[in-house]
């Protein structure tokens, strides 16, 4: 097998053809994986800066009520990870700022393609693009003919009759094939190591993208040397090869993304908002009226501190009853929002199953996933941010009902002293091996695929087909 | 060496191969002489166990080319009408690969002394294959076929093709392996060819062996006449 794989590469090397476009896909990988790091700093050191700037405009708050600030709020920005240089998954299409305020939870806002001219709105050219799309698809240029030239020439005659296997040959020529692939894979990995700060989290994604990656080059280039091998000639394999790509590629992402979208639906921006306001105002399923619960809580307060009316209460009521609204709405935001979350999983789940006939789609998942640009992390974002909203209101509404006002008394103030005491928003990207449950769909569909299309080249690949 | 019994071989409705007997020994050259489609691609394929007869059996140094095709291949030197090598390796690079591909190791004098030995000047030697004449394709063919260390020969239409001078040397080339004691099977129609190379000759019409003579017997001119009368026939 190893001299059927150096004879390959031989004349591959001695084709001039192959050795100019090797350099045009070296260098644009580089180019590419160069200008996605360098966008990505420039959009990361842009959030720090806005992060940072927020955070000392909260330090330097003048005297205030801390209801206000909490009117006056805090903003999350999402930090891009480090592979978003690579893949930039949904990023570019969902928002990357958030307003953290009382009483509300604020949508994200400013996506990339909300604000970028209309060309770019079609997704920045990343790595991933030439890897997903370019690539498979020089591939498939390079595979489609390796069996059916040799039929075509008479040549396959002569291999076979100096005791090659047919299916050795087949998986020698698709191998061959699969290593170009596969080292344009690892040179882009290794100039994306190089270029940023790579730690034991980024060698782990690197790694399992690389493994995403070199499996979906094994099946596309063993399909394709199949279809040559099976197929009457060059022609009818290119043809076979490319309809099953772009089945691949276009057709079934879409079709099944619509099936997704119709079997799992996520309600209407517009029905979401207005069912939970009625259930903020009116109660989960209209059984406790906020005025309800507010009388409820007076009652309670009043008992607990031994007094009859709000003003004898040593802490400050209005206090109180925010954070209780506040803890209420967060009850309501996390049943509508709990429920769009496990539709959006389910979602995602039901379209990873579409790997067992695609595996493309199982390669998109996976990519986006390992650099960390999928639903996935971005729900991950969306909760962070709203559990140290959470924080953050609890913080201001305690100090309002402590911290030494009483009922009624709006003009009472904290300094920036306070405010500099709540803590700041940081996020960390969640770490892959915790997120491993949601990408092994993925993986077992390259795996499925891969050991299908061996088993294919394996049993249907004989000397019936030589002739 | 070659023997071929009672062989019958059909594709659908059409029967390519009709009983067909053939023996040769050691040291022979046998001539299959027949117009396109008479049959003898589908003799090869046979011998070369790419075909399974649906009758009868062919074997090469007693071994059955149908049931144990692999260890038959070992002893058989294939060489196609045209031998297509791979055009960016050298003729000494192609032999190589070949040879690697039966596991066979030569070092590079040794390969060279097997494309010496079929003609082909050292100056080729090095020259990538896709400027070669055919001529020059079918000796790299022999070489392999060669340092496969054959002992029966299988050559489909050698001489299509070649000029004279290329003929001729293919003819003096495999006069020699047979001088060694190789068996060979050429199918072709060149009459003349057949005639100036082979020790004996068959001629195949439709499936049919209709006519087996030696070479020591007929002019080339008896041999047209009597080519022409079978295939008028």
């Amino acid at each position: 097998m190893i001299n059927i794989i150096l004879n390959e590469w031989k004349m591959l090397v001695r084709n001039r053809v192959f050795i100019y476009l090797t350099i045009f896909f070296v260098l644009s990988l580089s180019l590419v994986v160069w200008m996605g790091i360098n966008q990505n700093s420039a959009q990361q050191e842009y959030r720090n800066k806005a992060q940072r700037h927020v955070r000392t405009q909260w330090d330097n708050l003048e005297a205030m009520n801390p209801h206000r600030a909490a009117h006056y709020g805090s903003y999350a920005f999402k930090p891009n990870n480090l592979l978003n240089s690579m893949d930039g998954g949904i990023n570019d299409i969902t928002g990357n700022v958030i307003q953290l305020e009382g009483h509300v939870q604020n949508e994200i806002v400013y996506s990339e393609a909300s604000q970028s001219l209309s060309i770019s709105k079609f997704g920045k050219l990343k790595s991933s693009l030439l890897l997903q799309y370019v690539i498979p698809l020089f591939l498939i240029f390079l595979a489609y003919g390796s069996i059916s030239n040799e039929k075509e020439t008479q040549r396959l005659k002569l291999l076979i009759f100096q005791g090659i296997p047919m299916t050795r040959l087949v998986f020698a020529k698709s191998l061959s094939i699969w290593i170009y692939g596969s080292s344009l894979l690892l040179a882009t990995v290794f100039i994306q190591s190089m270029l940023i700060r790579s730690d034991s989290e980024v060698f782990r994604r690197l790694t399992l993208l690389v493994f995403s990656y070199g499996s979906y080059y094994y099946i596309i280039t063993s399909l394709a040397t199949y279809f040559s091998a099976r197929l009457k000639n060059n022609t009818s394999a290119l043809s076979a090869i490319l309809a099953t790509w772009i089945l691949w590629t276009i057709f079934l992402p879409k079709i099944w993304g619509n099936a997704v979208e119709k079997i799992h639906p996520l309600p209407s921006r517009m029905a979401f908002k207005a069912a939970m306001k009625e259930e903020r105002s009116k109660g989960i399923d209209g059984h406790n009226p906020s005025d309800k619960r507010r009388e409820e809580l007076k009652n309670k307060y009043l008992t607990e501190y031994k007094v009859d009316s709000l003003q004898q209460l040593p802490i400050n009521f209005d206090g109180i009853v925010m954070q209780e609204d506040e803890e209420y709405g967060n009850l309501v935001w996390d049943k509508h929002f709990g429920s769009n979350y496990t539709i959006l999983q389910k979602q995602k789940g039901l379209y990873q199953v579409s790997g067992l006939l695609n595996p493309f789609a199982s390669l998109q998942s996976a990519s986006m996933g390992f650099c960390g640009t999928d639903m996935i992390h971005h729900l991950d974002f969306l909760k962070k941010a709203e559990d140290y909203r959470r924080i953050l209101i609890k913080a201001l509404n305690d100090k309002h009902a402590y911290g030494g006002s009483k009922t009624g008394d709006w003009g009472w103030t904290v300094d920036s002293t306070f405010f500099r005491s709540v803590q700041g928003f940081s996020y960390e990207s969640p770490k892959i091996n915790d997120q491993m449950n949601y990408y092994l769909i993925d993986i077992l569909c390259l795996l499925w695929w891969g050991l299908l299309v061996t088993f294919m080249i394996k049993l249907n690949t004989n000397k019936k087909i030589i002739l | 060496m070659i023997s071929v019994q009672k062989i019958t071989k059909s594709f659908k409705d059409l029967k390519a191969i009709k009983s067909l007997t053939l023996e040769i020994d050691e040291g022979e050259i046998y001539g299959l002489l027949g117009s396109n489609g008479a049959g003898k691609s589908t003799t090869i394929n046979i011998l070369l166990g790419f075909l399974k007869p649906d009758s009868g059996n062919a074997s090469i140094k007693g071994i059955d080319t149908s049931s144990n095709y692999h260890e038959a291949r070992k002893y058989i030197g294939y060489i196609p009408e045209n031998v297509n090598l791979y055009p960016y390796l050298t003729g000494l690079e192609n032999l190589d690969y070949f040879c690697k591909l039966t596991g066979k190791n030569y070092g590079h004098n040794k390969l060279e002394e097997f494309l010496n030995k079929c003609g082909l000047d050292n100056d080729s030697h090095h020259r990538r294959t896709e400027n070669y004449s055919k001529g020059m394709r079918q000796k790299v063919g022999i070489a392999i076929a060669l340092a496969k260390e054959a002992k029966v020969y299988l050559l489909d239409e050698p001489a299509s093709g070649l000029d004279p001078l290329a003929s001729n040397e293919l003819s003096g080339l495999l006069r020699q392996l047979s001088s060694e004691g190789a068996a060979i099977l050429m199918a072709s129609h060149d009459i003349f060819r057949v005639r100036e190379t082979c020790n004996r000759i068959g001629i195949i019409n439709n499936g049919e062996l209709v006519k087996e003579m030696d070479t020591s017997e007929v002019s080339t001119k008896e041999l047209e006449n009597i080519y022409i009368e079978y295939m008028q026939n």
